[in-house]
Formats: structure tokens, sequence, C-alpha cells
């Protein structure tokens, strides 16, 4: 708690000098809020550029509320924008920045919204390390850990609607079967969690906040726990909650893959594409795997899979 | 001693409290436990609405009615649930038990309802179903407003809980706490009693002890108990009894001492009473002989032929002799009314004629003294005894004479008391008597202004014979006068109505005039200066008098004479004969009821009585000439027109 104080207040050391010095910064990061997990990917980020030469200098840490506001002026334009989270990467691009901008800590479906949304007006170019897992290592890791499972249990949202297609023919490539439930902007969830769960083998929760928030996540989790069906989820949270797994990138695996995209960038001079998390871990609810008959080891899971991936 | 009052008095000391402390910690224990027992009632209305509320949740989000219907069943099993409802966000009821819900709950916080209900009596208790919230940290979450939005009512638990059961405890708590108190009361009373009676024994003994010697007992208790509380007071209430046992025996002998002496005294004043009637009587016996002779003497002095200084002469002694005679007659009177011999005869009285006699008798004297004497006629009638009443009024009559210089006397009658009584005033103009007189005028010999005792002023004896007779007659005498402004006297008496018939009026002169010449009479008289003077006397009136000194000369005189016509006889002859029985003998010796009177100076009672039961006239000593001579005439005068007349009497 008091080292992400300390972090704090030289983040804002940094901006301050900064301004005051005009002294021309390479890279400025963003924030859109100061949670832990941003903080934590903020320090394995600075940490990693430190590590690969990158003067702790040259890097201005913002905030996406500060940054909305006209009054900072940029002395002298940055070299590159690291937008973390959505909010931050609204900001950066209203701002009509000429330099390149690295989002992270952003699901695949808001960085393509928003990307779309200020796509017209920004002739920089855009990358990013994506938040989700791609489909295909959800489904590898519950081949993995549920080999029996064919049916796959999907509730879709508004949000993540988009999806279905790619899931469909990824799905399609293992051998597994989708079982759909639909929910509506406002509808009732439980029909569709009904429909989704009925004949499925394992449910895969699909980042969509209209579906999976605080209100709904204890019930959802307790339908799917009468019904006997095992959930993947996309969040450690989610298995604190009752889910059987999770399968994520941890802040820190983000950090460190954004400064790994801003070396690349540093040594090229070209943004790479933007790209799903390289690393991961796998997340495990004894209690709920015990109660379901399952024996399953995270750390194990998470191995055969980087093994499974590295696999030509 | 009001024993019950100290009694009642203690026991509310006692009981008092003990009533104020049972009542209140009944009371408190009482309240209390209501507000427990509301307290408890009203938890457990929350938690089971609570428990519905989250029991519902999973069933609300599943749109499970059956499942709800499960959860609000259960809940319908507990005690006191009137009804259980489960109502969607919408007020929708999905699953309900027990009576209908209100048709007030409309599916909002349910303010509206729950007041309807309350005051129909039930609890009725609206708990908000809404979704368990997860807290995520989660990246994902990217929508800010998601996270801030408060937690969506799934719906509403609705439970209804009736009071009744609540009542019935409250009720039988409030039964058991009467109960406990009513315990509490009774020991605490029973105690308190006995207590007040550990107190009060000994103070009651005392009381009674106190009563009783208030009553007189003065026995000494010897019963007393070093325990006893009051041991002190006891001992001296016993110290007390004895001296006041003391005490009242020194008291009785002292008053039977004082009883004894006073009685020796009364002796003594009774003795010296008697002594002095008695040397009344002897010294008016004597007095009157020689002064009843002297008179007689100066009337026939009087008739003798003599020149005017000589006149003179006789005219004061007769005078002289007039007031001896006045004194002695005023005497007579008051032996006679103490003697209680005046026989009162009650009759009507016509009081104008009462007063035209005094007119005519006063009406020389006033003149004489230059006086201006008014009568008022009247023509009322009053109830009175005519010869007493006159001379009642004579006295006040003259006394108002007598006492007035100049100026006028003046005798009214006047009705009184509404028309029940009347009053004789009689007033005048005199010297008037000063307020601290005006009581003791009425003693014997009480004269006021008269120091020197001047005769012309009287004797004293006028108005003390005045209150005897009206004492006697039931009349009232009463006095008004300031000095210097007349006296006014009055004598109040039942007024009566005017008889249709006139009574006889006794007369006071008998209108009858007999000559008493040559009449015989017979004299018996042992004084010799007496019969001397009353031979001499009735000689002079023409009589034919024979005199005896002894009743023995008399009978032997009535062997060889004829009987006479009057009999006059002193009523102590000698020889322990008296008149009364000369008299009885001389007529029967006679054959025939002889006219006779009866000449005594003595006063005695029981001789006027005598003689007034034997049908006798008394002529008391000094006989004054003229009564002597109107009585033989009137003696006579009756026997010749009704024979013998027994009940004739003198007029005073």
């Amino acid at each position: 708690m008091s080292s992400s104080l300390l972090r704090l207040v030289a983040f804002f050391l940094s901006i301050v000098c900064w301004a005051g010095a005009g002294q021309a910064a390479a890279i400025v990061v963003v924030s859109s809020e100061s949670s832990t997990s941003y903080v934590a990917t903020v320090d394995a980020l600075l940490s990693e550029l430190e590590r690969s030469g990158v003067p702790r200098a040259d890097v201005v840490l913002r905030n996406a509320s500060d940054l909305g506001g006209a009054d900072i002026a940029e002395p002298t334009p940055p070299r590159l924008f690291i937008a973390l989270g959505t909010e931050a990467l609204k900001q950066v691009l209203g701002r009509e920045v000429r330099a390149p901008v690295i989002a992270a800590l952003i699901p695949r479906i808001g960085f393509e919204r928003v990307t779309k949304e200020f796509g017209k007006k920004t002739p920089t170019s855009v990358t990013a390390v994506y938040l989700d897992q791609p489909l295909g290592r959800q489904l590898d890791l519950l081949r993995l850990a549920m080999p029996d499972a064919k049916r796959v249990g999907v509730l879709w949202g508004p949000e993540s609607a988009s999806l279905q297609p790619t899931l469909a023919s990824v799905l399609q490539l293992r051998g597994l079967q989708e079982v759909g439930g639909q929910v509506g902007a406002g509808g009732a969830l439980f029909s569709g969690l009904k429909a989704a769960l009925d004949n499925a083998d394992v449910l895969l929760a699909l980042p969509d906040s209209y579906v999976y928030n605080s209100a709904t996540v204890a019930n959802i989790l307790f339908a799917t726990y009468r019904a006997r069906v095992p959930v993947l989820a996309f969040s450690p949270s989610y298995v604190k909650a009752g889910a059987l797994m999770s399968l994520h990138t941890t802040s820190v695996q983000v950090g460190v893959q954004t400064a790994a995209m801003v070396r690349s960038w540093l040594h090229s001079g070209i943004l790479p594409p933007p790209l799903y998390p390289i690393d991961f871990s796998v997340t495990v609810n004894e209690h709920v795997a015990r109660s379901l008959g399952l024996k399953l080891d995270g750390a194990a899971l998470a191995d055969r899979l980087h093994r499974l991936e590295t696999l030509p | 001693m009001n024993f019950t009052a100290i009694r009642s008095r203690m026991l509310a000391a006692a009981l008092l409290p003990v009533f104020l402390v049972v009542v209140a910690s009944v009371g408190v224990f009482w309240a209390g436990r209501v507000d427990d027992l509301d307290a408890a009632h009203r938890q457990r209305a929350k938690l089971l609405v609570r428990q519905v509320a989250i029991a519902s949740e999973y069933g609300l989000f599943s749109n499970n009615a059956a499942s709800l219907q499960s959860v609000v069943n259960g809940v319908q099993h507990e005690p006191d649930v009137r009804a259980v409802a489960v109502f969607d966000a919408s007020g929708t009821q999905l699953a309900g038990s027990g009576l209908p819900i209100s048709a007030h709950f409309r599916g909002d916080d349910g303010s509206e309802y729950v007041a309807y209900q309350s005051r129909l009596g039930v609890d009725a208790l609206v708990e908000k179903i809404s979704a368990s919230s997860v807290a995520l940290d989660d990246l994902f979450e990217t929508s800010k407003d998601a996270k801030a939005v408060s937690p969506v009512a799934l719906g509403y638990a609705v439970v209804e809980l009736s009071r009744d059961s609540l009542k019935a405890r409250e009720r039988s708590t409030f039964f058991i706490a009467a109960g406990v108190g009513l315990l509490g009361l009774l020991v605490g009373g029973f105690l308190a009693i006995r207590l007040g009676e550990r107190v009060m024994q000994p103070i009651l003994s005392v009381s009674r002890r106190l009563e009783r010697i208030g009553q007189g007992d003065f026995s000494v208790r010897s019963d007393i108990r070093y325990q006893d509380p009051l041991h002190e007071l006891q001992e001296g209430l016993n110290e007390m009894a004895i001296r006041l046992a003391w005490g009242r025996e020194e008291l009785e002998q002292r008053v039977a001492d004082v009883t004894q002496e006073l009685r020796v005294k009364m002796g003594e004043a009774e003795s010296a009473t008697l002594a002095k009637s008695r040397f009344l009587a002897a010294a008016s016996h004597d007095l009157r002989q020689p002064t009843h002779a002297l008179g007689l003497f100066i009337a026939r002095l009087g008739q003798l032929p003599m020149d005017a200084q000589m006149r003179q002469l006789v005219a004061s002694l007769d005078a002289s002799v007039q007031a001896m005679q006045d004194l002695l007659d005023g005497l007579l009177d008051i032996s006679r009314l103490d003697a209680g011999v005046v026989q009162v005869q009650m009759r009507p009285v016509s009081l104008g004629e009462l007063l035209g006699t005094l007119r005519a008798a006063l009406a020389s004297v006033a003149t004489e003294k230059g006086l201006r004497l008014r009568v008022r006629p009247t023509h009322l009638w009053a109830l009175s005894d005519p010869v007493v009443l006159q001379r009642m009024v004579m006295n006040l009559a003259n006394n108002a004479l007598r006492y007035t210089e100049r100026g006028s006397v003046h005798i009214a009658c006047r009705p009184v008391d509404g028309g029940k009584n009347i009053r004789i005033d009689v007033s005048d103009s005199g010297i008037g008597i000063s307020q601290e007189h005006q009581t003791e005028i009425f003693r014997e010999f009480y004269q006021v202004g008269n120091p020197r005792r001047d005769r012309a002023y009287g004797l004293g004896l006028g108005l003390n014979i005045v209150e005897r007779s009206a004492r006697l007659l039931g009349h009232t005498v009463a006095l008004r006068s300031s000095l210097g402004c007349g006296t006014r006297f009055s004598i109040t008496l039942p007024l009566v109505a005017a008889p249709e018939s006139l009574p006889p009026v006794v007369p006071v002169e008998v209108p009858v005039t007999v000559a008493l010449k040559g009449l015989r009479v017979w004299v018996i008289e042992d004084d010799d200066f007496s019969r001397e003077a009353i031979q001499e006397l009735l000689e002079s009136w023409g009589c034919n008098v024979c005199v005896a000194s002894t009743a023995e000369q008399a009978y032997a005189r009535m062997r060889h004479e004829p009987a006479p016509d009057v009999i006059v006889s002193d009523y102590r002859l000698g020889e322990g004969d008296s008149g009364l029985s000369a008299i009885a003998c001389l007529r029967a010796l006679a054959g025939r009821c002889i006219p006779a009177c009866l000449m005594s100076g003595d006063t005695d009672a029981a001789l006027m009585q005598a003689v007034k039961d034997a049908g006798l006239t008394l002529l008391h000593k000094p006989v004054r000439p003229a009564k002597l001579r109107s009585l033989v005439r009137h003696l006579v005068a009756s026997a010749a027109t009704a024979g013998i007349d027994p009940d004739a009497q003198l007029p005073p």
C-alpha cells in the first residue's frame, strides 16, 4: 500500500518535472484509473522499460482525467503514448495526437469499438495488448481441463454478440458444440442462462458487462452450480465468487508485454499489430472443483497450455 | 379512646409502603416484560421478512414460482404469521400464502400499505429483494455507470403478523405480574399486620390502662413484662395510678370532712333560722297583743269628747299605732306567703273593676300628696286570683304614690304577646331607681334612699310581697326605670275573654248596713287589756257585750243565758284552750252555728291553716276597729241572709 502511494507521488512529481523543465518526454503513460491493477501494470511496465534502457525520466505518468483538461499544454509532443484502460485510450485519441499509441488493459471488443469511433480523425497508428484471451486458448484450456466436455454453453450479451461467428469457427476446429443463450439489453437474464445451461457441459463466460457484473454474478454462479455446470471465467474474481476456473493475464504480465511492445517500437520505429496477451495464468477454485468431482491444478494447466501454444 | 382508628392508621402506615413498593415493582416488571415481548415480536417479524427476502432472491432471479411458493409456505408455518407473499419488481404477486395481501400494497416500499395494516392492528413488513452484489475487481467491467448503479430490486417480500398471540402473552404476563403482586401484597400485608400488632399491643394496653384509670380504676398491674417496649411507661402508669388512688382517698376524706363541717354549719344555720322565726313569731305575737289593745283603746278614746289639743294628740297617737299595725300586717302577709296558706283561686278577673276599686281606695291619698292619679279604664279580663292580684297592684300603686313628689301615677292595662297576655303597668314620674338597685328592691326590708328608715317611705316589704305573690300566681313582675325618669312596674298575666255570666266578685265592702245596736256579742279573751278594750269598743258601737276570760266561763254562761248573735274569741285562751275549740263547743251547746270570728297575734302558718279549715275568719292582732266592725256586720248579715256562711272572708 505504502509503495503504491510512493509510486503515485513519484508519478505526480514526474508530471511536474516534465511540465516544468520543458524537456522532451519520450513516453507518456496514461492510466484510466489508479486502482491496484493499474498501479501493478504501471509498475511492471516501468521496471521493464528501465531494464531495457529507457531512462525513467523519459517516461511521464498521466491520469486520464487530467488529460481531459485543456489547461495542460504539451511543450514538446511526446514520442509515444501508452494508454492503460479504455478511458485512457479515449482521452489520448481524443487529443488528436500525432504520436503512436499502445493501448493495454483493454478487451479486444472495447479496443475495436474505440478505434472505430476515433478512426476517421486519428492519422496516427494505434496498437494494443488485449486484456481478454483468444477464444482458441480458452477452448484449449477447456479441453485440457475437461476432456469430456463437448457442449460449450455461451451466454451472449449485446457487447459479446459480435464474437459469435468467431467462436463458432473456433469450436468447430476443435470439434466442440455451442449451446448459446441470448441476453437482450435490459432483458431477463435467466431465460438465456437457462437455455445455455440446459444442455451444456461447461459454461464459457465471455466479457460482457450487460451479462456479467457484480449484481448478476452471484445468481449466475448459483444457477450454474445448481445445474452442475462448471464455469470458465475470464477473471480471477469470478473464481473467488464461485466459478470453477479462470484464464486470464495478470497486470504484471500485461505490463511486461506492453514494455516489450515499446521496446520493439523503439528498435524498429514500427508499431506491431494488436496482440492477445502472450502470457497468461489459470486460477482454479478448489472447492468448486471438488464439489463438481474434478481435480484440477491451475499452474499445471497453465503450463500445459503454454506448451500447447509453443508447439508448432 | 378510639382503638379502631389507631389500629387502622397503624395498619395503613404499615400497608401503604408495602402496597406502593409492590405496585411499583409489578408495574415496572410488567412494563419491561411487555416492552421485551414487543421488541422480540418486532425482531422476529423483521427476521421472518428478511428470511423470506433472502430465500426468495434466487427464486425471483430464476422466476421460479414453485420455489418461491415453498419458501412462502415454509414461513407461513411460523406462529403468528397471517400472510406471506412475494412480489416481483413490478408489483405482481408471484407467490402467496395465508390471507390475501391487501390491495394497498402496490409494489413500492409499501409504506402506505404498512400504515394501513397498522391501523387494522396487523404488523406488516415489506422487504425489498435485490440481487446480492459480489465485489469484482474486474478490469473488464469498463462501464463506470454499471458499477455505480444501485442494486436493482428483484421484488418484494411481504409478511403480515397478527398481534393476537403477542397480546395474549402480554395478558398472561399481566396476570402473572398481578398474581405475583397480590402474593407480595398478601405476604407483605401479613408481615406488616404482624409487626403493626406488635407495636400496637403495648400502645393499646397502655391506652386501655389509661381508660381504666380515667374510669377510676387505680388497680396496679403486676403483669408488666420486661420485654414490653413500653415497660417504663407501664411502670410510670402504675406509679401514677398509685398516686391517683392516694389523691382520691385523700380528696374523699377531705370532702367527707368538709361535708360534715357543712352539715354542722347548716344545722346551726337552720336552728338559727328557727330561732329567728320563733323569735319573730313570739315578738310579733307579744307585740300584737298590746298594740291590739292600744288600737282599740285609742279608737275608744277618739270617741270621747275632748278639746282640740287633745284631739290632735289622739290623732298622732292613732297614726303611730296605725304605722305599727301596718308593719305587723306586712310581716303577717309575708309569713302567710311563706307558710303557703294562701289558697290561690284562679278565675277570670275583670280588670276594669279591679282598677276602679283601686282608684276609689287611693284617690284620697293622691289628692293629699297633690299627685294626679290616672287610671285608664279597661274592659279586659285576666286569669288570676282577684284578691292576691288586687293586693299586688295596690302595693305597687302605694309605692308609686309614696315615692313620687310631683306629677302623676298612672295605672293602665294593655294586651301584649299578640293578645295572649295582658300587662298591668303602674308608672310614676318619681325619682326612679338606678340600675344597681333594680334587682335588690324586691328583697325584704330593702329600701332605696331611705337609710334612716323614714316611716313615710314605708317598710320595704311591699315589693317583696308583690314578688312572692307573682311567683305564687305564675305572673311575672318587671321593672323598668332609670334615675330621674320615673319607674314603671309591670305585671304580666294571661288574658282571657270576658265570661258570659259574671262570676261573683268578692265584695270589697259588704254593702249591707246592719245595725250593731243591741247586738249581743260575746267576747272571749284571756288578756285583760284586750278584753276590756274590745268590750268598750263594741259597747261604744251600741252592742250588748258579755265578756269571758276563759272558755269555761263562756260555757257556763251559755248554760244560763241565751246564745249570742256573734262570738268574738281570742285564739289562744288560757289553760291550754283554743278559741277554735271554744267556738265549736259553744256552737254545739247552742245547737246552732253561731257566727263567730277568731283573733290572734300568732302568725303561725299551722294555726292559720287550722282556722281556715274550720271555716272561721281569723282577725290578726292588732285588729283595726274598722275591720272588726265591718266583719261583725258582715257575719251578722251573712247569717241573716243565707244562714251561717262559713266561707266568709275578710276583705284585705
